[in-house]
């Protein structure tokens, strides 16, 4: 189990990087789909089996094919090294590691003698449709309302301008 | 005292609508604005009289329109109330107002806008009825500020003169001073009685002699507001300017209403003037000065008006002394004689500005009595009543006055009365002498000016006979039933035996000596008023000139006030307002162009940003805990 | 049975990458898909709290983050063709209207 474990942790971490450091964005991509993969698969691991179908259908499928989709429309060139970008870089990565050195200490302090319940729970199709037509009912039509309306937004900002046209 | 109610609303309503509407169709069709307000006036008066025919002198009429406001424990309605004081001084206001509102049709036809005037005087007669008729202090002072702000209009009407704009901004800020002390007056009663009624303070105050010292400073509030309406000294500087505004205005406003409201404000307090001796001693003394100092100036005035306006000032100044002497319906007796007299005058006079084409000089009229007999007739009859000839108007109300006088009771003031009744005399004679001067030089002699002179239209001259009539009567009709009337509202000094004409005659020759001692300088011994005017050259000068009341207050007052005001501004405002002002502005520019430097527009950098301030969140709550 | 601070301290990383992939990189997409790498990090750590807590609540509310990101991938791939319309190139720093 943790041989699995620290297996796909090794791998989301590593397609993650790629996913920043890779200079073409369909390789970018490419990294971005294995991480989710890799995600869906700790899903698994955590017992949320109806989660991490939902990760590899829309995220892994959906969403990632369309960004595919839009870099193959756009037809985008390799990234070119910027002069002022090495310096932000290097900043970013700075925030980074302080990020995570403050982190470090908090897990340390707060996790520790943390109960685990994790034989009770089981995030299968059952138990999670129930939640989430009963007492999450409403934010699930919300939701569906969100969709709606972003479906119909995207349709909007994506429409060609006519010609001259004002609007 | 029996109160029943009644529709009084409807008095002040019909000239309400009546401006609005005179405005409105007025705009389209420039006669119809004279015609509806003089119908809404004459409404108003036939309604009044016809309220009045069923009261007797005990009624009280009384209407609550609505409950106007409540704050704290102070409970304030809209009242109405008409008791015998209340008619009286109502059927002046709708009965000289409806007279002068016909005449206006005539005089002002040929104006421009009109609408505008008698919008205008309908508001005034609005405001005039809610003074009159307002059953407590605060809807008398919506009245009392409502003629104050018509005045100030009608007294601009012609505001395109700067002149005539300055005169109705003077009146204005002028009465602002006293109606400051008016407000004064009526905190203090509230503050003390917790009530604005009349009754409900006339039932609290009257004769109660612990009050003595509350009702001395709430009278002399009072009085500082009156003296800013009805033109005493020394807030009395307005009132000549005002003559600015159209001459139906003058007669109406500030010679026939308007400027009464102080006595008539007065009366209806009487019971704390009542409780306030020392308060009348000073309102004595002060109206004394103001009838002499008008007096005396209006003796060399040259324009037409400009006589009427100080003949006004010392008028007013005569009603007070009636009623600092007690005699308060001695004092109403006397608004409405000279109501009747001093706006058949002005009438008069505007008449023969109408007839000249606009001249106000009496140096270059005269002779007029050819060419505008009716006007002059009815001149002649008002000159008459103001001079206090038997049997005019004028006669009846002064020799009231100075009865009045003589029997002060005051004790500030009764050691003196002999020699207060000597110097009223002395007004009353100069009254008689300058308006006879008016008289002679508008009428007599030959004509001095280049214009056409004519005879005013029946509209006008109609109203001049009107007002000559009552002139000749009205005082004679009111002696004895005036005083009944108003002895339940007022008190009534006893009244003086009745008298023989030929008494009455003797007893009017002060009128009579001023009237013919004028007649003979102004026409047969024309060089005498020069002689006399040199060998006094300085008092003569200091007449002519008004006392340099003007220049006084322009050095003790506007002047320091304009330096002060000039150091404040160039000091203070420019140096410490502004830069404050500009200097934050400033403060925030440079720091907006300092921060301007960590804007770069890029979405990365702002990310960033982002991602460093939620790690201090999170050091924040790691400290934190 | 893997402690669940393994998986936070894995999301931890993920998260920071994200985050410096968003402030490196110039490419919008890639910006967009560094944000999508961000969320999938707070994903992973809701699941894994989800299990520690012992009941289904935190799963509900990745559920709803999927959502919320498929509607954010609809509008936000429409707004980089509009952008891409507009600007000829998918440089953020060349979108720095707001400045000028």
């Amino acid at each position: 189990m943790m041989i699995l474990f620290a297996l796909l942790g090794a791998l989301v971490i590593a397609s993650a990087i790629g996913v920043v450091a890779l200079r073409h964005p369909i390789h970018s991509a490419l990294c971005l789909v294995l991480n989710l993969v890799g995600v869906a698969a700790l899903y698994a691991m955590l017992d949320a089996h109806f989660l991490s179908a939902v990760q590899i259908i829309v995220y892994a499928g959906a969403i990632m094919v369309l960004v595919l989709f839009v870099i193959m429309l756009l037809n985008i060139k390799v990234e070119q090294p910027h002069r002022r970008g090495i310096i932000l870089t290097l900043l970013a990565t700075l925030a980074g590691v302080c990020f995570l050195g403050i982190l470090a200490p908090l897990f340390y302090r707060g996790l520790r003698g943390f109960t685990d319940h994790s034989s009770k729970i089981e995030g299968t199709v059952e138990a999670f449709g129930e939640l989430l037509f009963t007492r999450y009912l409403f934010p699930f039509e919300a939701a569906s309302v969100l969709i709606m309306v972003a479906i119909v937004g995207a349709v909007m900002i994506g429409k060609r301008h006519q010609q001259g046209g004002s609007k | 005292m029996e109160r029943t109610n009644a529709a009084l609303a409807l008095i002040p309503l019909f000239p309400l609508v009546g401006s609005v509407a005179a405005f409105l169709v007025g705009r389209v069709h420039k006669r119809a604005a004279g015609i509806i307000a003089s119908l809404a006036s004459i409404l108003a008066f036939v309604w009044t009289a016809k309220l009045f025919a069923a009261m007797s002198a005990e009624t009280v009429l009384e209407d609550v329109v609505f409950s106007w406001f409540g704050v704290a424990s102070l409970q304030v309605d809209f009242t109405l109330r008409m008791d015998a004081l209340g008619a009286v001084m109502c059927l002046v206001v709708t009965g000289i107002g409806s007279l002068i509102h016909i005449y206006s049709t005539a005089y002002m036809a040929e104006d421009d806008s009109v609408h505008r005037f008698f919008s205008y005087l309908n508001l005034f007669m609005f405001s005039m009825l809610l003074l009159v008729l307002g059953g407590n202090l605060l809807v008398l002072f919506v009245g009392w500020e409502g003629v104050g702000l018509c005045s100030y209009l009608l007294i601009g009407f012609w505001f395109r003169t700067i002149d005539y704009a300055a005169a109705g901004r003077k009146a204005f800020v002028v009465n602002r001073i006293g109606d400051a002390g008016f407000l004064l007056g009526i905190f203090l009663l509230w503050m003390n009685f917790g009530t604005v009624d009349f009754l409900e303070l006339e039932a609290a105050i009257a004769g109660n002699m612990t009050l003595v010292g509350l009702c001395t400073v709430v009278a002399l509030c009072l009085f500082i507001g009156a003296t800013g309406k009805s033109a005493q000294i020394p807030l009395f500087v307005w009132l000549p300017d005002a003559m600015a505004g159209p001459t139906p205005v003058s007669a109406l406003i500030h010679a026939a209403t308007m400027v009464t409201a102080g006595i008539y404000m007065m009366a209806r307090m009487d019971f704390v003037f009542a409780l306030a001796p020392f308060t009348l001693a000073i309102v004595t003394i002060v109206a004394l000065l103001t009838a002499f100092v008008a007096a005396t100036t209006a003796l060399l005035q040259n324009d037409i008006k400009k006589v009427l306006a100080y003949s006004t000032v010392s008028q007013l100044g005569f009603m007070f002394l009636a009623a600092s002497a007690g005699a308060y319906w001695v004092a109403i007796f006397h608004v409405v004689t000279h109501a009747f007299f001093k706006a058949c005058l002005f009438l008069g006079a505007g008449s023969v500005i109408h007839g000249c084409h606009h001249e106000q000089d009496m140096r270059h009229m005269g002779g007029l009595s050819r060419y505008m007999p009716i006007t002059f007739a009815t001149y002649l009859v008002a000159t008459l009543a103001i001079a206090g000839i038997f049997p005019f108007a004028g006669y009846q109300s002064k020799h009231a006055i100075l009865g009045a006088l003589e029997h002060n009771v005051n004790p500030y003031i009764a050691p003196y009365n002999s020699w207060i009744v000597a110097l009223v005399t002395f007004t009353a004679f100069l009254t008689a002498f300058y308006m006879t001067r008016s008289l002679a030089m508008t009428f007599f002699g030959k004509y001095r000016g280049h214009a056409h002179p004519h005879e005013s239209p029946a509209a006008m001259s109609g109203v001049l006979v009107a007002l000559a009539v009552l002139s000749l009567f009205g005082g004679w009709f009111l002696e004895t039933r005036l005083p009944n009337f108003l002895e339940h509202v007022l008190a009534v000094a006893p009244g003086h035996a009745s008298e023989t004409i030929v008494e009455s005659l003797l007893h009017s020759w002060v009128g009579i000596a001023g009237v013919v001692l004028g007649l003979l300088f102004y026409t047969s011994l024309a060089g005498v008023p020069g002689l006399v005017f040199s060998l006094f050259k300085p008092i003569g000068v200091l007449f002519q000139r008004k006392w340099f009341v003007d220049e006084l207050y322009q050095a003790i007052l506007v002047r320091p006030l304009e330096g002060v005001s000039r150091g404040l501004w160039k000091a203070v405002d420019q140096g410490f307002i502004d830069g404050a002002v500009n200097g934050s502005g400033a403060v925030i520019d440079t720091s907006g162009q300092v921060l301007r430097l960590t804007q770069s527009g890029q979405v990365r950098h702002y990310a960033l940003w982002m991602f460093v301030a939620t790690i201090a969140i999170v050091v924040f709550f790691l400290v934190r805990s | 049975m893997i402690p669940v601070s393994f998986y936070l301290t894995l999301a931890a990383l993920m998260f920071t990458i994200g985050v410096c992939g968003v402030a490196i990189r110039r490419n919008v997409i890639v910006v967009f898909m560094c944000i999508e790498l961000m969320l999938n990090a707070v994903n992973l750590s809701m699941v894994a709290f989800s299990r520690t807590v012992g009941n289904l609540d935190g799963q509900i509310g990745v559920f709803f983050v999927m959502v919320v990101a498929a509607a954010e991938a609809a509008i936000g791939l429409g707004i980089i063709i509009a952008l891409f319309r507009s600007t000829r190139s998918l440089e953020s720093s060349e979108a720095s209207e707001l400045r000028r």
